[in-house]
């Protein structure tokens, strides 16, 4: 994507990304069976590209409009608060580019990792997309610690199958609020 | 522990000021106690009836704003069997129940009712055992900050210089009022002064954030946040200032030949909400954009406060070798929405792109320290050009690399730990809060 292209966020967006999380109550019920094939292969090979730091191919999977945010508050409206990151498509790429200029210290050595993804359920929305709900542990292993980064996570699928892509992935570590690691490889 | 004056010399400091637990120990009283320690701010706690949980060194406490509007800093500590009472970090109340042994107490600290009164000793008296508390307070443009030290100066005195330079961040926003929102915690291993040592040293970021300036040329060319350090930083015009008392200041904005706004890194939702700004703003929205970015200035108040750009960072140290940073958001008060939600999305711009390496460079520091036969760390670059220029508060402003703030937080903890603090707690009413500005 054009690093000078305009970023898509803007009230309509944050007020998406309010609403998918305040979706989770009332409880929305198990989740519809015959989506999780699809949406479990592709949280897997996402789990794969980035525990193999393919980051350039994972940044692929994601619509021009996509947001990858790692919020603060549970409950936070982005718009009113700050969160861990909130990226578009374009500060995305600036994170990937900075692991990759060689220089981002945090990530040297680089972390190796290893994410566990279960608990999925997936619900359809309008417009042929799919929100999927999951339970993530990152291990990450770096300078001789074993760290895990436990997260609940959404992601609204824009398509499934062989061309599945993401539009907003939503990271809800679990100690958002306590005292976390540093960290600048992708969660 | 040797002897302090050992520790601090005019060049170079001891690696035992960083490790050693008997001098941890000490600033926890001495420094975290018998100096002024940023509390909280007055917009967490707006209304009669708000609270909010917070530290001074080690010490819980309560920081609580009582029916009739005024402040208190109780120990959040039962006076019967020393359970911390509250576990929120922040709400609204005007009772604490211990919920050990149900001991209850006012929002100013009275201890107000104990199950069974029966069969405490006859000169038992509820006015003796309600929460310790700080007994001086002092506020500064909505800044709190508590010391146990009766023989302090006054906060004004002890801000000195760095008092216009708060009202100077604090008067970016049109209401000349900050709100103070969330936080972001991170975790570190490493003493808590290596912190406080990068927030005055205008050298590291050409090296340390060395990732970012690449990346900021490769993906948006141009001056772009914190371009200004990518070469020959000296010759920008930016400054680094020791302010007495140990707070510092590195003066950015001499290096800058552009607007805030033009410099900012492009954060989500940059051109939305400008457009907005520009479509409700007109003529003034080059001036309403200038509030979102950063201030371009570090200023660090001592010990435990430091003022980066358009946020808060709390200094907490937990151990010797382990330090809480916490990161808090600053809204502009007064300024239009769209302003605030970019704030929102700068302050996290850097501190998740730039600050991990920091923070790695603070656990290399600490990792090297443990070399007791090595025992030196250098300081003492400008050493021989102090006091170059002087403004006209008589502060004295040295190019940004050298490390002049360094030496000067340091003798001003010498100073302070080689005093003879006298550390007191007060009951209810006994308390005094001064209104430094």
């Amino acid at each position: 994507m054009d690093p000078q292209a305009a970023s898509p966020v803007d009230d309509r967006l944050y007020q998406r990304l309010a609403d998918l999380l305040s979706s989770e109550r009332p409880d929305p019920g198990p989740g519809h069976a015959e989506l999780r094939p699809a949406v479990e292969q592709a949280l897997h090979h996402e789990a794969r590209l980035l525990d193999d730091r393919c980051y350039r191919d994972w940044l692929e999977r994601f619509t021009d409009d996509c947001v990858y945010w790692i919020p603060l508050d549970p409950d936070g409206d982005p718009r009113a608060q700050v969160s861990y990151l909130l990226d578009d498509h374009r500060r995305m790429e600036d994170r990937i580019g900075l692991l990759e200029t060689g220089w981002a210290h945090a990530q040297e050595p680089p972390s190796r990792t290893c994410r566990i993804v279960s608990n999925t359920a997936a619900w359809p929305l309008d417009g042929g997309e799919t929100l999927a709900r999951c339970s993530t542990v990152v291990w990450e292993h770096r300078k001789d610690r074993l760290t895990p980064f436990v997260s609940r996570n959404d992601y609204v699928f824009a398509s499934l199958g062989e061309e599945w892509s993401i539009r907003f992935k939503i990271v809800r570590l679990v100690d958002s609020r306590g005292d976390v690691r540093k960290f600048s490889f992708v969660l | 522990m040797n002897a302090l004056d050992t520790l601090v010399q005019p060049d170079r400091v001891h690696r035992s000021i960083y490790t050693d637990a008997d001098v941890f120990n000490a600033e926890m009283s001495k420094v975290f106690g018998g100096a002024w320690v940023y509390l909280a701010h007055e917009s967490q706690l707006p209304d009669p009836n708000d609270f909010l949980t917070s530290r001074m060194g080690l010490r819980p406490l309560i920081i609580t704003r009582d029916s009739d509007g005024g402040l208190h800093a109780l120990f959040n500590r039962c006076a019967h069997r020393a359970s911390i009472v509250c576990q929120a970090e922040c709400g609204s109340a005007r009772r604490f129940q211990c919920s050990y042994h149900g001991w209850t107490y006012s929002n100013r600290g009275d201890l107000v009712n104990m199950p069974y009164p029966e069969g405490y000793p006859a000169d038992f008296h509820k006015a003796d055992h309600g929460l310790a508390q700080v007994p001086r307070l002092g506020t500064y443009r909505g800044l709190i900050f508590g010391t146990l030290n009766l023989e302090a100066p006054s906060l004004a005195e002890w801000l000195g210089p760095a008092g216009p330079l708060i009202d100077g961040f604090v008067d970016r926003s049109p209401s000349g009022r900050i709100e103070v929102r969330n936080c972001q915690r991170m975790i570190y291993r490493g003493n808590w002064k290596l912190a406080w040592d990068n927030a005055g040293d205008g050298l590291h970021p050409t090296f340390a954030h060395r990732s970012f300036l690449i990346l900021n040329e490769r993906q948006h060319g141009g001056a772009r946040s914190l371009s200004q350090f990518k070469a020959s930083p000296d010759d920008t015009g930016m400054y680094g200032a020791d302010l007495g008392n140990g707070h510092m200041f590195v003066d950015q904005r001499p290096g800058l030949h552009q607007s805030f706004w033009e410099t900012q890194r492009p954060v989500p939702g940059r051109e939305w909400y400008a457009e907005q700004i520009e479509q409700s703003c007109g003529d003034g929205a080059a001036d309403v954009l200038e509030m979102a970015p950063g201030s371009m200035i570090n200023l660090s108040i001592f010990p435990n406060l430091l003022i980066k750009g358009n946020h808060f960072e709390t200094v907490d140290p937990v151990t010797v070798a382990e330090t809480r940073l916490h990161t808090w958001m600053v809204a502009a008060d007064g300024a239009p929405d769209e302003v605030n939600v970019l704030r929102m999305r700068i302050a996290e711009d850097f501190p998740s792109l730039g600050n991990p390496d920091d923070l790695e460079l603070f656990e290399r520091c600490q990792e090297g320290l443990a070399i007791a036969e090595v025992e030196w760390v250098d300081m003492s670059k400008g050493l021989d050009h102090e006091a170059e220029e002087v403004d006209a508060d008589g502060v004295a402003r040295a190019p940004v690399t050298y490390e002049g703030p360094m030496r000067g937080y340091l003798r001003a903890w010498l100073e302070l730990m080689s005093s003879d603090v006298k550390l007191t707690t007060a009951a209810a009413g006994e308390v005094t809060c001064e209104v430094a500005a």
